[in-house]
């Protein structure tokens, strides 16, 4: 689970790399479309023990997700595309089964302390997208929230 | 770094420095041992958290199994179980004892939690386990669970129970779990800052060590810099002296004496200091004694320097081994001592030894006197005629007449014999062992040396001098007698007549006194009009007539009666009364005349003689007194005749013999008769009186009355008769007495005469009736004889 949270993290590092990337090349090419600045702005709230999203209802494309813990606890979010409303749990039943979603996972941000802004860039298409913290009993506790991408 | 401050000493510097040094150390160091105590109570704290927090998750699952265990009828306690729980999660929160558990841990001691983060986690941790065991205590209960309050915002959606209490078993472990990380990693936060901040320290404690002692540096450069430059600057001036010379000079030695350091190093620094003070530098250098000294060093230029010098020893001071000169040039003050002392014992006019100088070498010649009986003289010399060259020339040849006079005395004496000029126109000569031979040709010489004319402002000067000699053969004497032995002798030469030296016999000391007496008489006298004229007939001896009187002065003195002339005028010439009983005369003997006129009696062509004193000759303005007599008197000049004696016109040569001639000549012109007065006894001589107006001679008393004893004297008296008539003045015999000398007068052709044969000097009333009448009858006979 570690290797691969790491993978996903090297992913989104790679993504933001390539998001900068673009917007330098944007900044040289007059003309293009600005990917990086009009990207859309999809604000996380994550908190004891519930996840809200907005806007809900995103356009596909570049998406950037800015994630703020409002705690007490610590949390993490995965993203997720997926179509069934209920994910595949762990066999101790309490944790979403990460590996069966590893294709399906686009994003992920490690447990952040209580009070922390995180941001990241997505390349999302069209679909429906499950939100979660996969710490222990998070889930099942209530943190989850959808977005839709048209 | 301590611009505009005041300059501070070296030890008061030096010591902050160092105590900030100490200081700065011990800041330092307090901080890094609290810094790392504080940070090993935190690494203990985060242990005994991370231990409780564990337990929590251990005890959580622990009490979901008790509460499974008690409802399949196990026997278990959940409710201990969930009691600690609540118990360790508010001591993880607030502090205090955390329970052991199970006995196989012990008791842990916890502070309370800080930071905000940490105690909402824990609050959090608190609200969850409430949840946990609220929902636990329904399980067992079979209550709904929707009675359940849950605290912590769960959103749980399964209906289970026991699915529920799994979830917020898991939900309370995660917290736990959560809460322990986020100690350590503060913890973790902590050490790296604490680390960063050690490092800091080191290094701000090494810069300002560093600091503090380049400070410490600076300063003891700067004090040493301004002690050298106390040293090297300063008037005052040190050298150090060991074994081999001179050791050290400060930059001071070398500019006051302007020579190089090597040549005063070593044994050199002997070369230069006077030969009179080198024992006293020798021993001062080797033996630090005496104290204090003063010695003399040479300069570049020739000039000798005192040195006042303050002998330190400083042998035994392992830094300077040596002893050390600290020295002050007070040349200048010497100097200016010897000129304070020119002045109290010089005369400035002359640079002669003063009075007080003259008293002092006369006490130390008298000491050795006292001792040895040696003799010695003391020789006082009075100018005469000083005080006229003061009067009509100025002050300023007076000054030069005084120079002038104190060289002559100056190469006339020896350089043992002290000259001093003693106030005035008195000069003093001490003569060291001197008897009277000595001291007389000594004299002598002084007064030849006046004999040269002296010339002051285009003038020619002929000044006399008195001279009075004290003589003390030997033994203990009083200085301030023999100056008034001396001055004693002076006075006694004065009145014997100028240009003479007398030496002192007691006796004169009586008549000196006599003569002051006389003299304060005289004064008194002048004021209390006890002076009078008396008047003496001067006789034509062809016709018996009364052609004339010689004024002469009486003085009635209340205390001795009537003084003879020949008693009081030396003393008046001596003292200067002279001038104003002259005045005296010339205005009582023209107001006489005047009366005698008014009232008829005085035949035609007659003159009334005054006596003229040499000094009043020859001081300034005869010719204006006796204008003012006359103009007072109302009186023509041709009644008035003048008679000087043939000494006061030889004496008085020179610038004022020429002017008293001239005023004499001016006088003349006026109508004023001139006569001399005691004829043949001077040594004027023929060309002289031609060239003075003179209307008459007078043949001195002397010749007539030895007319008929000595035929030298008959000689001298018909020759002075024929050379008054082959100048073509008259001539006038004095003091005729009998009968034989009006004969032999009348046969030489002597033209006027006067004595006691025709009348004594009377009273103007007695003479009065005299002029009148005439002297016919003793004239007649000889005239028959003739």
């Amino acid at each position: 689970m570690r290797r691969l949270r790491s993978r996903v993290v090297r992913l989104g590092i790679g993504l933001s790399l390539s998001a900068a990337a673009l917007a330098v090349l944007a900044s040289c090419s007059s003309g293009s479309s600005h990917h990086a600045a009009a990207a859309p702005t999809v604000r996380v709230k994550e908190r004891d023990f519930r996840i809200t999203v907005a806007p809900a209802r995103v356009r596909a494309g570049t998406v950037r997700l800015v994630l703020r813990n409002q705690g007490p606890d610590t949390h993490e979010l995965l993203i997720v595309r997926s179509s069934r409303t209920t994910l595949p749990l762990r066999t101790d039943g309490l944790t979403i089964n990460e590996a069966a979603l590893d294709r399906a996972t686009v994003g992920v941000i490690e447990g952040k302390a209580p009070g922390t802004v995180e941001e990241i860039l997505l390349h999302l298409k069209p679909g429906h997208y499950e939100l979660f913290c996969n710490m222990a009993g998070h889930y099942l506790g209530g943190m989850r929230a959808e977005l839709v991408v048209t | 770094m301590h611009r505009g401050q005041a300059f501070r000493p070296f030890a008061s510097t030096g010591r902050r420095t160092v105590a900030a040094i100490l200081l700065t150390f011990a800041f330092f160091s307090a901080v890094s041992v609290g810094l790392s105590v504080w940070s090993t109570s935190r690494s203990k704290y985060k242990a005994s958290v991370l231990e409780v927090a564990a337990r929590q998750r251990t005890l959580a699952e622990r009490y979901v199994k008790d509460v499974l265990l008690v409802r399949a009828g196990v026997p278990a306690n959940p409710a201990y179980i969930g009691a600690l729980l609540e118990n360790s999660s508010e001591t993880l929160l607030n502090g205090g004892m955390a329970p052991a558990v199970n006995g196989d841990d012990d008791e842990t001691k916890l502070s309370a939690a800080t930071g905000g983060q940490i105690r909402a986690q824990l609050k959090q941790e608190r609200r969850l386990i409430q949840d946990l065991t609220s929902t636990g205590a329904a399980v067992l209960g079979h209550g709904p669970q929707s009675a359940v309050p849950l605290t912590a915002h769960e959103h749980l959606t399964m209906t289970d129970p026991i699915e529920r209490l799994r979830v917020l078993s898991a939900l309370t472990s995660n917290v736990s779990l959560n809460t322990a990380r986020t100690i350590a990693t503060a913890n973790d936060r902590n050490i790296n800052n604490l680390i960063t901040l050690q490092m800091i320290l080191g290094v701000a404690g090494f810069v300002a060590s560093l600091l503090l002692g380049w400070a410490l540096i600076a300063a003891t450069r700067r004090q040493t810099a301004h002690f050298r430059s106390l040293v090297t600057s300063s008037t005052d001036l040190v050298l150090v002296f060991g074994p081999g010379g001179c050791r050290y000079v400060s930059q001071s030695v070398a500019t006051m004496l302007g020579r190089e350091d090597r040549e005063l190093l070593g044994d050199a620094f002997a070369d230069h200091v006077h030969p009179d003070d080198l024992a006293t530098v020798r021993t001062a250098s080797a033996h630090a004694e005496p104290a204090e000294t003063v010695f003399r060093v040479r300069n570049r230029f020739g000039e000798w320097r005192h040195l006042e010098t303050h002998v330190t020893d400083l042998r035994a001071n392992r830094r300077i081994r040596g002893v050390v000169l600290n020295a002050r040039d007070i040349t200048e003050r010497i100097r200016l001592e010897e000129q304070l002392t020119r002045q109290a014992f010089y005369d400035g006019l002359t640079s002669l030894p003063n009075r007080a100088l003259f008293r002092d070498r006369l006490q130390q010649s008298l000491a050795r006197s006292g001792r040895s009986n040696s003799a010695l003289a003391v020789l006082l010399v009075d100018l005469d005629g000083f005080k006229q060259v003061n009067d009509s020339l100025g002050h300023d040849a007076g000054d030069q007449l005084l120079q002038a006079v104190a060289e002559r005395f100056t190469e006339t004496s020896r350089p043992s014999d002290t000259l001093a000029r003693l106030g005035g126109d008195e000069f003093a000569l001490l003569l060291d062992g001197a008897h009277e031979t000595h001291a007389v040709g000594v004299a002598k010489r002084l007064l030849v040396a006046l004999e040269e004319p002296i010339w002051i402002a285009g003038r020619e000067l002929v000044i006399g001098g008195s001279i009075g000699i004290a003589l003390h053969a030997g033994g203990v004497a009083e200085g301030e007698e023999l100056i008034r032995h001396a001055d004693v002798a002076m006075y006694a030469a004065k009145e014997g007549g100028r240009g003479r030296y007398e030496v002192f016999r007691y006796d004169m000391a009586r008549e000196l006194g006599e003569l002051l007496g006389l003299e304060h008489e005289l004064r008194l006298g002048l004021q209390r009009s006890e002076f009078t004229l008396h008047y003496q007939p001067e006789v034509n001896l062809e016709n018996g007539d009364i052609v004339g009187v010689e004024a002469l002065l009486r003085w009635n003195s209340p205390r001795r009666g009537q003084v003879p002339p020949d008693r009081f005028i030396p003393v008046a010439e001596a003292t200067g009364l002279i001038l104003p009983l002259g005045e005296f005369v010339l205005r009582e003997a023209c107001a006489q005349t005047a009366r005698w006129r008014s009232e008829g009696v005085l035949p035609e062509k007659f003159v009334t003689w005054v006596n003229l004193s040499g000094r009043q000759l020859s001081g300034a303005g005869i010719g204006s007194v006796v204008r003012s007599a006359l103009d007072q008197a109302d009186l023509p000049a041709r009644y008035l005749g003048l008679e000087v004696t043939e000494t006061a016109l030889v004496v008085h040569e020179g610038p004022g013999w020429e002017r008293s001639q001239k005023e004499l000549q001016a006088l003349h012109e006026d109508g004023v008769r001139i006569a001399i007065d005691d004829f043949g006894t001077g040594f004027s001589s023929l060309g002289q009186l031609r060239h003075f107006p003179v209307d008459m001679i007078k043949v001195d008393r002397s010749f007539i009355q030895g007319m008929e004893e000595e035929t030298k004297d008959a000689a001298i008296a018909a020759n002075l008769v024929t050379l008054a008539h082959a100048l073509g003045v008259l001539a006038i015999a004095e003091g005729i007495e009998s009968d034989g000398q009006l004969a032999s007068l009348k046969g030489l052709g002597c033209d006027l005469a006067q004595g006691f044969l025709f009348a004594r000097p009377m009273p103007a009333s007695q003479v009065q009736h005299l002029l009148s009448g005439s002297f016919g009858d003793l004239i007649e006979p000889t005239s028959a004889v003739a």
